[in-house]
Order: C-alpha cells, then structure tokens, then sequence
C-alpha cells in the first residue's frame, strides 16, 4: 500500500518535472523565435525610415519641379500674349478687324447732269479705275486701312468693273462711292494727280467729289483670307 | 525520496528529450503546471497525513490540470482576457501555499 502510493506520487512528480521544463524551455524558444523578428522589425523600420526619406527628397524635388514649371508656363503666358499681340497685329494687316482711326472720308457720286454728250457718255460716270486712283491716292497719302462702300480693302481685294458695275471683293457697288481710309493724310491727298483732276471734272462733268477728315471705321474684311497656293519665300532666301 | 528522484527523472528526461510545444499552447502547459505543483503537494501532504488515495491522487492530479486548461480556454474563447487564467493561477496559488502550510507542519510539528 506504502509503496504503490510512493510509486503514484513518484509518477505524479516525474509528469511535473517533465511538465515544468517543457514549460520553461518553449518560453525560452518563444523568446528566442521572437529574437529574429524583432531584427527583422529593426531592420524593416530602418528600411521604411530611409524610405520615406528617399519620398522627402522626392517630395522636395516634385515641389522644385513644379515651382519650375510654374515659372514656365508664366513664361510661356507671357509668350502667348506677345503672341497674341503678334496675331492682333498681323490681323490688323491682314484686314480681319475692323479698325478705327483719324482718316479721310471720300464720297465720289455720279454726276447728276443729264448725259447731254452723246459722244463720252462715260465722262459723267465714276468708273473702276477712279476708284483705283483714288485709293492708291489714299495709300500714298498714309492710309493704312481702307474700305469702299464698307468692304474691306486686302492684299487680295481687286477693283473692276462689271459691265457698268463697279466690284469690289468680288462684291457689286451702288453709287454713290464711300471711300474710309484711316491714317490718309488730308493735305498729302489734296496734292494727288487724282484729286486735281476729279476737281477739274467736278467743274466739267458734275462728278462728285467731296473729302472729309474725321475719325473713320473700317470694316473688318468678311471673304476668306486663306491663301491656298502661294507660299512664303524664306526670309534668307529672296532671288 | 521515490517522489524527489521521480521529479529529476522527468526534469532530466525533458532536458533530453527537448519536446516543444506550439506558442499558442503554451499558456495551457503554464496552467497544467501550476494545477501539477498544487496536485503534487496535495499529495505530499495526504501521504504525510496518512490519508494519500492513489485513485484519488492521480485522478485529481490529471482533472486539477485539465479543468485548469479548461477554464483558461473557456476565459480565452469567452475573451476575457486573462482574467480568468488569472483567477485559476490565484486559486491554485492559494492551494498551494496552503498545501506547503500543510506539510511544513507535519515535517517541523506545530
């Protein structure tokens, strides 16, 4: 009886220290597991800190950058508006805006004399070519815009006749004759072959024939200004 | 003296052996040591008293652990936390103090 519970709690105690030291040894291999990890964790941390560093500098550079950027495209807002005063400018020229100024006003009419000669029944009517003249007058005189009748006047604009119909831009007139030039000077005009002549066939003819300075609107040109066949010579490259 | 050697035996075969035990499991090997030590000097101190059953020893040794485990279990399923792997260690604390009390008294007299 003595010996079999000796032999009971000898039992009940080699399952304690068993128990015991498996105990205290995976605690120790948990710590020991935990080691690496916890070197991993380091190293990882380090990693990510160097990381976000590199993100800093990257952060830094991107904010460089667009301020850059931002200084460029300011420059290149400045380049758009002279751009854009280059093509305001270049329209001006080319008659696609309308345009204000000091200028003469010429009205030229037929005359009202009923067509006694039979002989030069023309000579009492204003044709193409005093139109003509009177415009190449005009431009001597320092016109910079011109219209007749409100149709513009461009590098292309022709000034003929159709029968007994004066066409201007491809555009048949009425008498009487409205010629607005901006920048003709009066007393430069006044001294133009054209202009003595018309006076003389005022007294004639009854031609009318009357100059006026004063501010003048020109009218933007409404036909199409694409130019489909020629092209620019280089500017290096005149013959 | 049987008991005494019996505790070097299995302390040297674990040593030995070196069993290893999950992580997660560990924490119910903590408690089935606890319940053992307490199991242990119940049993020391039924042996002195002269009133040691070794039915009765060994079965509570093995039920002492396992309802140990048990409720260490239940308090994690229940998450609670560790509050009721607390209260079975200062339960089997208590035991076991009062077993040493127990057997102090029967090996000096008192």
């Amino acid at each position: 009886m003595h010996r079999r519970a000796s032999l009971a709690l000898a039992g009940v105690f080699v399952v304690l220290g068993f128990l015991v030291v498996t105990s205290a040894q995976t605690t120790r291999v948990g710590l020991k597991a935990a080691e690496p990890r916890k070197a991993q964790l380091i190293s990882l941390i380090q990693q990510r800190r160097s990381q976000v560093a590199d993100l800093d500098q990257a952060v830094r550079q991107l904010r460089s950058d667009t301020v850059a950027a931002q200084h460029e495209a300011t420059e290149q807002g400045q380049q758009d508006k002279e751009e854009a005063r280059r093509v305001q400018q270049l329209s001006e020229l080319a008659g696609t805006t309308a345009l204000k100024g000091r200028g003469l006003v010429v009205k030229l009419s037929d005359s009202d004399k009923a067509t006694s000669s039979v002989q030069n029944p023309g000579a009492y009517r204003i044709h193409d070519t005093d139109i003509q003249l009177v415009v190449n007058a005009l431009f001597d005189a320092g016109a910079e815009a011109v219209s007749v009748n409100g149709s513009r006047l461009v590098a292309t604009t022709p000034i003929r006749a159709a029968g007994g119909t004066i066409v201007v831009n491809f555009r048949p007139l009425t008498p009487p004759y409205t010629v607005n030039a901006i920048g003709a000077d009066k007393n430069a005009f006044q001294k133009s072959d054209i202009v003595k002549r018309f006076g003389r066939w005022e007294k004639l003819f009854g031609l009318g024939f009357k100059v006026k300075a004063q501010t003048v609107t020109v009218p933007s040109y409404t036909g199409r200004v694409a130019i489909s066949t020629a092209q620019p010579v280089g500017t290096g490259g005149s013959p | 003296m049987l008991a005494l050697f019996g505790l070097i035996f299995g302390a040297l075969l674990a040593i030995l052996l070196r069993p290893t035990v999950p992580q997660d499991l560990s924490r119910y090997v903590a408690m089935a040591v606890v319940a053992a030590i307490d199991s242990a000097l119940g049993g020391v101190r039924a042996h002195l008293e002269r009133t040691f059953n070794d039915r009765v020893f060994v079965i509570a040794f093995v039920l002492n652990a396992a309802v140990a485990i048990f409720l260490v279990w239940i308090g994690d399923q229940l998450a609670t936390g560790d509050a009721l792997a607390t209260g079975v260690v200062v339960v089997f604390g208590v035991r076991i103090f009062q077993n040493l009390a127990a057997v102090r008294r029967r090996v000096f007299g008192g």
